[in-house]
């Protein structure tokens, strides 16, 4: 393999939780809002919550910020509130990376639960009572749920994807 | 106590403040730009609004990008699809197609009829700007049922103007920018689009539900549900925005069972689109008239053009008809003629047998005289005679005359 492919190939294995998330955002299928009535995750927040706990250096604070703005426009939201729920994710990320000593996956999950309830509730405050916009609860209580269940699966993932293939081609 | 509390306080500045590796903004710095954005966004400044634009031009076209593969993928499953369900497809198509072709005509004249009368009320509007524009983002948001189009105000577009798939109304140009506009779909909550029932022609407004369906609300009849079995939605014209008829979608009795509230079904798949017409509405004055005119003119000599031809093909029926009329008359005359002949025949020789009967006659009856003379000659022989001397004083013939003859036949009288 020439240097310059590789090169390219651990740019893209460093950068790859910042070209999943920004590809998540733009990407006309978005698991938050399926067409299906009883199913539904956000995948951002599980790919921001994981790798804030996880690897804070694969994920810039700037990048999330940026990610939340474009999901704004996107989806047509007020410009800033989803970099706000992003960022507050990310706060009781490195809160929650603060104050353990021994990081295991059912913990992580159950402050990602109390996250996700607390940032969901912040989005359906502002957008229902503040931008007027209708939402309904049944919906969001249907995306946390499945959102805490597929943070088992996701965190499983990335977490395969960073001991294999990052350790194999020496990104770290 | 107070050692768990520095615990925690000291957990939290560092989350909000502490710079990671790499990371150039502490999380405090970036919260407050959020909400900065927020701020100034709900504001409306015009410097904000421009950055707004250009920061959703860029992310537009980078979300089109992003898109391809998968747009890709949805589009060879779509043909896949259609391939498989041609056949079925087709046949449908033909038999709608017999359908339709026969409701057309009727469909042109109820239009222009519709033209002259709505020039009569005032109310005639027609597509002033048409533009035609491809989806280039459908982000299927709960938040906000829109698409985004290539098309801008470089391109005329404004605010407000009717967005239509095919003939059907599906949605508004709510925001904007220099090359995109975002289009608010018809099946989002906070589309008020003033809506006309038909038949009954009943006013309401309709949203959307989130969905891929519309709720009718502030409807001015709830008597409804009793009277018919279908409606047909269009638009009202109501406000002026939008010209009236445009259809949107229909209502079935059977949602009705189901819900409480009016469900419109409409014609077009909201998911599904991928070209649209942006158009805007004008009333037409001066000019209008003259073009109703014209357009009644034409469909007037189209009209007439039909009848014409209606009445050529049914005259060459008539004409075939009478042909073939024709053609078993003759041939009945003819077979009439032979039979004539025939019978003319029959009656000369007839003719002759009867002049023959004729003939002989007189001869028999010569026989039956000369019969009955010899039985009277019998009997009256002697009275006539001159050979009996018994009638000496009487007058006599001679036997074998005339006289003796006539004599005998009149019995022996004189």
């Amino acid at each position: 393999m020439s240097s310059a492919t590789k090169k390219i190939k651990l740019l893209l294995y460093k950068n790859f939780p910042v070209i999943l998330l920004f590809v998540a955002v733009l990407n006309e299928t978005d698991f938050n809002y399926s067409n299906l009535k009883y199913f539904s995750f956000n995948f951002s927040y599980i790919l921001i919550f994981y790798y804030s706990v996880k690897r804070s250096q694969s994920l810039g604070y700037i990048y999330i910020f940026i990610a939340g703005l474009l999901n704004d426009i996107v989806v047509g939201t007020p410009i800033g509130l989803s970099s706000l729920m992003y960022l507050i994710l990310c706060v009781t990320a490195s809160y929650l990376r603060n104050i353990t000593l021994r990081p295991s996956l059912i913990k992580d999950s159950i402050f990602f639960l109390i996250t996700i309830l607390i940032t969901n509730s912040l989005l359906f405050i502002a957008l229902n009572f503040i931008f007027n916009y209708e939402l309904e609860i049944f919906d969001q209580i249907i995306n946390i749920t499945f959102t805490f269940i597929l943070y088992f699966l996701f965190s499983n993932i990335f977490n395969f994807f960073e001991k294999y293939l990052m350790s194999n081609n020496n990104v770290r | 106590m107070e050692s768990s509390r520095d615990d925690f306080v000291i957990a939290l500045r560092s989350a909000f403040l502490k710079k990671g590796v790499q990371q150039r903004f502490s999380l405090l710095t970036l919260i407050f730009f959020s909400i900065i954005f927020l701020i100034l966004g709900s504001l409306n400044f015009k410097a904000t609004n421009y950055v707004k634009i250009a920061i959703e031009e860029i992310v537009y076209r980078s979300s089109f990008v992003v898109s391809l593969p998968e747009n890709l993928l949805k589009d060879n499953y779509l043909v896949v699809q259609s391939y498989l369900n041609l056949y079925k497809v087709n046949e449908k198509n033909i038999s709608e197609l017999k359908v339709l072709k026969s409701k057309t005509i009727s469909n042109n004249i109820i239009e222009y009829e519709n033209i002259k009368l709505k020039q009569l009320i005032d109310d005639y509007f027609v597509a002033g700007n048409e533009i035609f524009a491809k989806v280039l983002i459908d982000k299927k948001s709960p938040f906000l049922r829109s698409v985004i189009i290539n098309k801008g105000s470089k391109n005329n577009i404004k605010l407000g103007m009717a967005v239509l798939d095919d003939i059907y109304f599906i949605g508004k140009v709510v925001e904007v920018n220099y090359t995109t506009s975002r289009v608010l779909l018809i099946s989002d909550i906070n589309s008020k689009i003033p809506v006309s029932l038909e038949p009954n022609s009943i006013q309401a407004i309709m949203s959307g539900n989130g969905n891929e369906r519309g709720i009718i609300e502030y409807i001015s009849d709830a008597n409804l549900k009793n009277k018919s079995e279908k409606l047909i939605v269009f638009t009202s014209g109501m406000a002026g925005l939008f010209k009236s008829g445009i259809p949107i979608g229909k209502i079935d009795k059977k949602n009705f069972l189901a819900n409480t509230e009016f469900m419109v079904d409409f014609y077009k798949d909201l998911s599904q689109l991928k070209y649209v017409k942006i158009l805007s509405f004008k009333k037409e004055f001066l000019n209008s008239t003259v073009q109703v005119e014209k357009k009644t003119s034409k469909i007037d000599i189209e009209n007439l053009e039909n009848s014409k031809r209606e009445d050529i093909n049914f005259l060459k029926k008539q004409k075939e008809i009478s042909k073939e009329i024709r053609k078993k008359l003759e041939d009945q005359n003819s077979s009439l003629n032979e039979q004539l002949i025939e019978l003319r025949k029959e009656n000369t020789e007839l003719n002759k047998l009867i002049s023959k009967a004729n003939i002989i006659n007189p001869q028999e009856k010569m026989k039956e005289k000369d019969v009955k003379f010899l039985e009277l000659n019998l009997l009256y022989g002697n009275k006539c005679s001159k050979d009996n001397f018994k009638n000496i004083l009487k007058k006599k013939y001679k036997v074998g005359t005339t006289e003796y003859r006539a004599c005998v036949l009149n019995k022996g009288k004189y």
